[in-house]
């Protein structure tokens, strides 16, 4: 097991020069110069001549992207130009303020998907089997921002019980911060809770199929054990493939949510950093989700090991 | 492996298709900032119910983030907003925004060649205290300082017509320009061109876009990126003392949860306030309304050298062919705006009413006449670019409409984002293009960045307008400090642009700000500038 980590973790290198070439030519192809998009509609042709010297532009696309690869290599991910600070400071500030929303979204969604989806799968054909699976296709196709916005109606416009925007401060106290985590939680959780409940059911009902599980039950062991115990863990896998992909997607940030909270996280940097064809920005944000998504990828993989340790990846890449 | 990467790059594509279809550009930007105004509209006043009292935190929330306060490096309205609150400027517009008022600067007199500006300071203003300083005195050279600094660092060339000051002595100033421009002034009133303490600014270093120091009525306690701006008051403000404690500024992007806040009093004023916001702030019985006639032109604008609106005859026939004040009241379905005939809003003092006559009428049987002259009888294909917000694509389908049905054109709506759009508006490429502009109510602020031929290849005039008469008066204007010579060369020149059927100016935004019911004592302006404390206005909180 231990060599094939160490194969992945070789493997990661070039999967980031590849990401990173891409951003490189993907961002330069976007429509929109930079320097007059820092400069806003009012800049005359000069000043944006001015600004596209200073930012580098004016020099080939082949020596940018030489001096960028250099900086790279060092570590150094250059400086945004829309904030005038360096880029990995601003990505370092909003990953923990994404992953504060992120985390409690998916664990919510985690453990109310696996019980949505158990319980169905068990009453398979019943009115709540019915139920649920209605409720998850309709938490799938809700449109966040939809949700969002109802939700701020209800609870903090009607209620009052809950604040409207922000992300609080600790400075009032833990409390604040957690009431201001509550609804835009609840937005993020909606899809992935009935993505988790849809595939629990369909994995479950796969295996209490199953000869193995025919032949616990046989055996004449508890109903709830033969569910809970076995029948879950067979079902597992595809639960924590999903599970990974939203971990990993967790650090590019929810861009609707955070729109409509005034949630300070990754999307909405991102989404700015296009915007304002802030290509430093734009470049290291991609690293880093990118990053991300090969590491969390590579500890779904060890987990499969762990959890079946007849799946091997000998070979297998 | 394979897979993982196509699945990160999915999910990046997602990401940008997102971005490219969610994300609204501020209505600031895509209108070209703030600095706008009218002269005579009326400014409203609120009533103030009972004794003004002392105290309370204003929460004001601003459309984007604001991510540099240094006034050479700020880009953004909302950045203006604070930097106008912390600090100030030798100038300022009077609340109508008809003229230039005292600031900093008591007093000045211009050289009779219009070259140099001698500036008589006040000799009670004090810097608020911070790490480098301990509030000291405002002298001459920082005034020196400030502007020159603007004038070498500011991206955006603010101040370029300043050639170098000179400090005669603590409390006299002058300010020698390369040539005579008369727009001097109003670059002075823009807040990258404040008065900062050099010892704050050197000792912060590229820091000091987040502890800005000035001489405003409340100082920066803190600024916390992408989540607040915290102000607090400054008690040795030269004007007066404020009533509030402080004042907060939070980026709020979507303008319906501005409202929701405002609703729960988690925020006091919401600025620039769009579409559907504006109808619930204007029912909701917590909220008032604010709306005055901003100094804004909504403006759909033809290529004037190559394609068919090269032709003259097909402009008029196109403007003919659409009825503009039906079209604005489809766009601005919640009144948030007023139909418009001239490229200049009537809020600015160059502004001539008797020329909205010369804007041709609706008319479609003449526009089909002209078409036809035009030797376009069965009309062409056609392609307007706009940028991807609301009203944008409701102006753009009315369009479509109007001139398919009266004169067979083929109207391809192309939508982007603002990037984009803005790269092809400025490159000369676009059949017509639609934007909107808003700046000073100077005019030079509108015709010379819409029409003069220096301008062209800019945004302002990328569709190449390009007239030697409207060069020579818009040069001339220019030259002359007197406000009243300078209105009149600009009335020609806006006669002359008007009968080269440039485009459609159809609109005229209001500024639109939601205000809760506790605010007192605000005035608003058609800048849309929010101004807490100054000699005029002193904003508190009612209990």
């Amino acid at each position: 097991m231990f060599k094939t980590i160490l194969i992945r973790c070789l493997q990661i290198l070039p999967s980031l020069f590849v990401v990173v070439t891409l951003t490189f030519i993907l961002t330069r192809m976007i429509p929109g110069d930079p320097a007059r998009a820092v400069l806003g509609p009012q800049a005359s042709v000069q000043d944006v001549q001015k600004m596209r010297e200073t930012m580098g532009l004016d020099q080939p696309l082949v020596s940018q992207y030489k001096d960028y690869m250099i900086q790279i290599a060092k570590g150094d991910f250059g400086v945004s130009y829309s904030y005038n600070q360096p880029v990995l400071g601003l990505i370092a500030k909003r990953i923990p303020n994404t992953l504060l929303l992120a985390f409690p979204s998916i664990l919510i969604a985690l453990i109310a998907g696996l019980l949505i989806g158990v319980t169905s799968a068990v009453r398979q054909g019943t009115l709540v089997d019915y139920l649920f699976m209605i409720l998850a296709l309709v938490g799938v196709s809700m449109p966040i921002f939809w949700l969002g916005l109802m939700l701020v109606l209800v609870f903090s416009v009607h209620l009052g019980w809950l604040p409207v925007l922000g992300m609080g401060s600790m400075s009032s106290g833990i409390g604040d911060v957690i009431r201001h985590m509550v609804l835009p939680c609840f937005c993020l959780a909606t899809i992935p809770t009935a993505t988790f409940s849809r595939i629990t059911r369909s994995s479950i009902l796969e295996s209490i199929h199953g000869d193995s599980i025919r032949a616990l039950r046989a055996r004449g062991i508890r109903e709830s054990v033969v569910i809970w115990k076995y029948a879950l863990k067979s079902a597992l896998p595809p639960v924590i493939t999903v599970l990974g992909l939203q971990l990993a997607g967790c650090f590019a940030g929810a861009i609707l949510t955070e729109t409509i909270f005034a949630w300070p996280g990754m999307g909405t940097l991102i989404v700015g950093a296009i915007d304002n064809r802030d290509y430093a920005l734009i470049q290291g944000a991609v690293l880093v989700i990118a990053l991300a998504f090969v590491i969390i990828n590579m500890l779904v993989d060890v987990v499969y090991m762990i959890i079946n340790p007849n799946v091997s990846y000998e070979g297998g890449f | 492996m394979k897979k993982r990467i196509l699945a990160a790059i999915a999910a990046l594509a997602a990401t940008a298709v997102l971005s490219a279809c969610g994300s609204e550009k501020p209505a600031s930007t895509v209108a070209a900032t703030e600095k706008a105004s009218t002269a005579q509209e009326t400014a409203k006043e609120e009533k103030t119910p009972g004794e003004p009292v002392s105290g309370g935190v204003l929460t004001i929330s601003l459309s984007s983030s604001p991510k540099n306060l240094d006034p050479v490096k700020y880009t953004g309205t909302y950045e203006s907003q604070i930097i106008g609150t912390v600090c100030d400027t030798l100038v300022e517009y009077n609340t109508e925004l008809t003229e230039i008022q005292p600031g900093l600067a008591k007093s000045w007199k211009v050289s009779d060649d219009g070259r140099a500006y001698t500036f008589t300071l006040r000799d009670d203003v004090y810097f608020q205290p911070g790490k480098f300083q301990e509030g000291r005195k405002m002298t001459a050279e920082d005034v020196k300082y400030s502007l020159e600094r603007s004038r070498k660092l500011s991206a955006m060339n603010r101040l370029d017509m300043l050639d170098h000051c000179e400090a005669v002595s603590d409390t006299e100033l002058v300010c020698y320009l390369a040539e005579p421009n008369a727009v001097f002034l109003t670059a002075l009133t823009d807040a990258g061109n404040v008065i900062v303490p050099k010892e704050e600014v050197e000792g912060w270093g590229d820091d000091f876009g987040t502890h800005l120091v000035g001489t405003g009525p409340f100082a920066l306690e803190s600024f916390e990126l992408d989540q607040q701006a915290v102000l607090k008051r400054n008690d040795k403000y030269w004007a007066a003392k404020p009533y509030l404690d402080g004042v907060t500024f939070k980026p709020v992007s979507d303008g319906n949860q501005a409202v929701n806040a405002l609703r729960t009093g988690e925020i006091n004023l919401a600025t620039s306030l769009s579409g559907e916001a504006v109808k619930i702030a204007r029912e909701d019985q917590s909220v008032k309304l604010l709306e005055t006639p901003g100094l804004h032109v909504a403006y759909i604008y033809f290529n004037q050298k190559n394609g068919p609106t090269a032709d003259i005859k097909v402009r008029e026939a196109i403007i003919k062919a659409v009825n503009v004040d039906e079209l604005t009241a489809g766009v601005y379905q919640y009144n948030e705006a007023k139909p418009a005939s001239l490229p200049l809003p009537p809020g600015s003092w160059g502004y001539d009413s008797s020329l909205e006559a010369e804007k041709p009428a609706y008319d479609p049987e003449g526009a089909k006449k002209l078409l036809a002259e035009a030797g376009y009888p069965d009309g062409f294909d056609l392609n307007i670019y706009i940028s991807n917000t609301e009203a944008r694509i409701k102006m753009a389908t009315l369009f479509q409409a109007y001139l398919k049905q009266n004169l067979n054109i083929n109207v391809n709506i192309n939508t982007s984002e603002w990037g984009a759009f803005s790269e092809i508006a400025s490159s000369g490429k676009a059949d017509v293009f639609a934007m909107s502009w808003t700046w000073y109510p100077d005019p030079y602020f509108f015709l010379n960045k819409l029409f003069h031929s220096s301008s062209i290849g800019s945004l302002g005039n990328g569709q190449g307008f390009e007239n030697k008469e409207v060069d020579q008066y818009l040069d001339e204007a220019l030259l002359t400090t007197d406000q009243a010579k300078r209105a009149e060369i600009y009335k020609k020149a806006l006669a002359v642009i008007v009968k080269q059927y440039p485009g459609i100016f159809y609109a005229n935004e209001n500024v639109n700000w939601g205000v809760s019911s506790n605010v007192q004592g605000l005035t608003q302006r058609a800048d849309g500038k929010v101004k807490i404390c100054t000699p005029d206005i002193n904003v508190w909180l009612s209990k």
